[in-house]
């Protein structure tokens, strides 16, 4: 079959694949009624795909303009040499690169491992050899549009640097071994969530700890692509120190890639300082990465043909000694499901840890402060509680999988919301207690912190019942799926800022009153948020 | 005096501009299985969905027991669903499920264990018991909404095409049940596209045709009224529903190719 022709129908199972990560993962396999929802549905699932691939694309380009721009307009820092900065720029971008590469493609990938892309593809009259070749385009257009702008922004930058020919040959192997070797970790780190987190059940604490600890493995990249754009300098920076410390122990990192290509590509752009061991060195270990990433290639060929093929996706049974269940009272029973979906699911996982993280972020910023006042503690109080507030909506969420059926059991309204508020408010104190932890830590005092934080707790939880009634108005007839809230933007919009006007009100009335009369500051606060919380409270009992 | 176990009066549905079903009216009283049979697209699952309280009609009254459906959680709690499309929370163990549906039900703890452990030996379920319902089969997944559905003892039991995909021990074991259902004077509502079950298993039937009942009653009842005294239900089905008319030449032209 012809390449166009193989490529054309990779395009149409790269679409399915693509739909199943967005409908399966976020969407629950809720279909709205009606052809136009679902049509929407099938957009969304491709725009959300394409916005990834961008979004990658523009992270790339962004941390290439950061890494090369002091170089092109010549403005480096007076301790680094050009060398080393080039030598610092190439093996830090590289390495950006490969990071942002498989963490974008991971959720798809995910998806590409557990479907059974073969399924749709064997009845049809088509060779095993041309499907295997479908399955691997397919595989491939996962990535298409990050690889081709990495390696286009990577000579673009480099040329404008002043390279020479044979460099920028050097830069173009270079950012073609990356991407195998991003696209080798990306088919392992897939298999390896597939099979140990997506699809692995079992009922042992350790068989739930391990879920635990894979998950956190999955979702840290999430953060760390925040901190490669907000500490690129910084990051390029210590590469350059690195390469610039060269003790005899220091030649070892020459071996190591992406400093092995940092330095080839320096020393074919300058052709000055050459130290001729170093050189041979880097030549050498790049040449070994060469053929590395050949077997890579090949690796990767084949295993992706295999997943293709069905390999991965196997009926996981094991001994099951008893029956027996642990039925609990409705809302603890709702709390447990969500946990439970979440411990397996990483776009959930990942909005419970979400204010822990930033609640470490802004704990960390506590070093900067001399003293906690009640204006740093009501404002990083406003930062913990806006980030909270994002959970409820995702927390519903749950819900929308398997609503197609699950919708049919008597589930109260407010038995809903009592599980989602406590799941959320008890987020919310976690990080107070991080918070805390922290500031303890560095020795800050966090009484101010810890009391208003606690009363908050009240006003907080008083901010998402609203955000759930809201919400619950709205979808409780449609079903709480993703691809419903989220498509829906200006309603997401619309839900959020109620929910953060009710956070925000014992906050904005404490730092008034603080000016004017000082001790009435905590009084007033707490005032309002036992206020607040009693209403929603009354609100959420009579919702049937 | 009977119970009335499922009153429909005047039912419409749409879906945007496309009426899916229009003045629908039935009854099922208890000890009643009730066939619900139709060409594919004729009503049927939307009539099933709103019954359970998975989709909201346009017009129309639907009592579960003579709890009103606008009622739900009354009148939710009655009725042990197995819906069409099996969708269950797929990244749940079936354990987990079976947990999660018992929390919402409020069901007694040793109440509910005793009868999992028959339900799951029953339909050979237990060595599934821990593996993410993502990765059991049509048919397992099929026997996890089943045995969901049975937990509580419904009184009302709603099968949406509940044979499809399982193996010949477990369709007889759920043919048996029901049975067994309708005589401890429960009610079943039944939809399947497998005449030869509806005639065995059904003590009425209504056939749907176009979002309308065209025709109700026993098979016998239904025989007396399209004059076919020797015909199946099969044959009854494509009469009433004007299937019949011209498909011998379609089965003609189509041997011909």
């Amino acid at each position: 079959m012809k390449f166009s022709e193989l490529w054309r129908l990779s395009g149409k199972v790269y679409k399915e694949v693509s739909f199943q990560s967005i409908f399966l993962l976020r969407a629950g396999s809720t279909l709205p009624q009606g052809r136009r929802d679902i049509k929407q549905l099938v957009t969304n699932a491709r725009v959300s795909t394409f916005i990834s691939k961008l979004v990658t694309t523009v992270f790339i380009a962004v941390f290439a303009v950061v890494v090369f721009l002091p170089l092109v307009i010549g403005q480096l820092g007076p301790a680094v040499p050009t060398e080393a900065a080039v030598q610092g720029g190439v093996s830090a971008f590289l390495a950006v690169v490969l990071f942002l590469i498989v963490f974008m493609g991971l959720q798809i990938s995910t998806s590409f491992v557990s479907s059974k892309i073969v399924d749709v593809l064997s009845p049809l009259p088509l060779s095993k050899h041309d499907i295997s070749r479908i399955v691997f385009l397919c595989f491939i257009r996962i990535f298409d549009i990050p690889l081709i702008a990495a390696a286009v922004v990577f000579l673009t930058v480099y040329f404008l640097i002043g390279g020479s020919v044979l460099g920028g040959l050097i830069s173009l192997v270079s950012i073609i071994v990356t991407e195998i070797f991003a696209l080798a970790l990306t088919t392992i780190s897939a298999r390896f969530f597939y099979l140990k987190v997506a699809s692995s059940g079992g009922r042992s604490k350790w068989q739930t700890f391990l879920r635990f600890v894979f998950m956190l493995v999955w979702i840290l990249p999430t953060f760390a692509a925040y901190f490669v754009v907000n500490f690129a300098r910084d990051i390029v920076s210590s590469f350059a120190h690195l390469t610039q410390s060269f003790s005899s122990f220091f030649q070892i990192l020459v071996l190591v890639y992406p400093f092995s290509y940092g330095f080839l590509v320096s020393y074919a752009t300058f052709f000055r300082g050459v130290d001729y061991a170093t050189l041979s060195l880097s030549i050498a270990s790049s040449i070994a990465y060469i053929i590395v990433a050949y077997y890579c290639l090949k690796w990767v060929t084949q295993t992706v043909r295999k997943i293709g093929l069905g390999a991965t996706v196997r009926s996981l049974t094991e001994a099951v000694k008893d029956t027996h269940i642990n039925p609990q009272i409705p809302w603890l029973g709702i709390i447990r499901k969500d946990l439970r979906v979440a411990s397996r699911a990483p776009s959930y996982a990942s909005l419970f840890l979400l204010p822990v993280i930033q609640t470490v972020v802004l704990a960390a910023a506590f070093s900067s402060f001399n003293e906690v006042g009640l204006s740093t503690a009501l404002g990083i109080l406003t930062g913990i509680s806006m980030i909270t507030l994002l959970l409820p909506p995702t927390l519903l969420s749950i819900e929308g999988l398997g609503s197609a059926y699950t919708r049919h059991l008597p589930m109260k309204k407010r038995t809903l919301i009592t599980a989602k508020t406590l799941l959320s408010t008890v987020t919310y104190m976690i990080s107070l207690v991080v918070l805390s932890i922290v500031a303890y830590a560095l020795g800050k005092n966090f009484s101010l912190i810890l009391t208003f934080g606690m009363i908050h707790v009240l006003s907080e939880a008083a901010a998402i019942m609203l955000e759930l009634i809201i919400l619950m108005k709205k979808f409780w007839k449609e079903g709480f799926a993703l691809g419903n809230i989220y498509s829906r933007i200006s309603t997401y919009i619309l839900i959020l800022i109620p929910g953060y006007i009710v956070a925000s009100i014992p906050i904005v009335s404490a730092f008034v009153v603080f000016f004017f009369a000082t001790p009435l500051a905590l009084p007033i606060f707490f005032t309002a948020a036992i206020a607040e919380f009693t209403l929603m409270a009354a609100v959420v009992a009579l919702e049937k | 005096m009977e119970t009335m176990a499922v009153k429909v009066e005047e039912l419409a549905v749409s879906y945007g501009s496309f009426v899916a079903v229009e003045n629908l009216s039935f009854n099922v009283k208890n000890g009643e299985i009730y066939g619900l049979l139709g060409p594919n697209g004729a009503g049927k699952t939307t009539t099933i969905k709103v019954l359970v309280g998975v989709l909201e009609p346009r017009s129309g009254k639907v009592e579960i027991y003579n709890t009103p459906l606008t009622d739900e959680v009354a009148a939710k709690s009655q009725i042990g669903y197995v819906p069409e499309e099996v969708v269950l929370l797929d990244s749940l163990t079936p354990r987990e499920y079976f947990e999660f549906v018992a929390s919402i039900r409020r069901l007694d703890r040793q109440g509910v264990n005793s009868k999992l452990e028959r339900f799951a030996s029953a339909f050979e379920l237990k060595q599934y018991f821990d593996t993410p319902i993502a990765a059991l089969s049509m048919g397992n997944k099929q026997k996890v909404a089943i045995v969901t559905a049975l937990l509580h003892d419904p009184k009302l039991l709603i099968l949406d095409e509940p044979l499809i995909g399982l193996d010949a021990r477990s369709s007889k074991i759920l043919k048996e049940l029901i049975t067994f259902h309708a005589k401890k004077g429960g009610a079943v509502i039944f939809s399947t596209h497998i005449m030869e079950v509806a005639e065995k298993l059904c003590t009425r039937v209504g056939i749907i045709n176009k979002g309308k009942i065209v025709r109700e009653g026993t098979v016998d009842e239904l025989r007396k009224l399209v004059r076919s005294a020797e015909g199946s239900l099969e044959d009854i089905f494509l009469k009433v529903t004007e299937q019949e008319a011209g498909m011998q030449d379609i089965i003609k032209a189509l041997e011909e190719d």
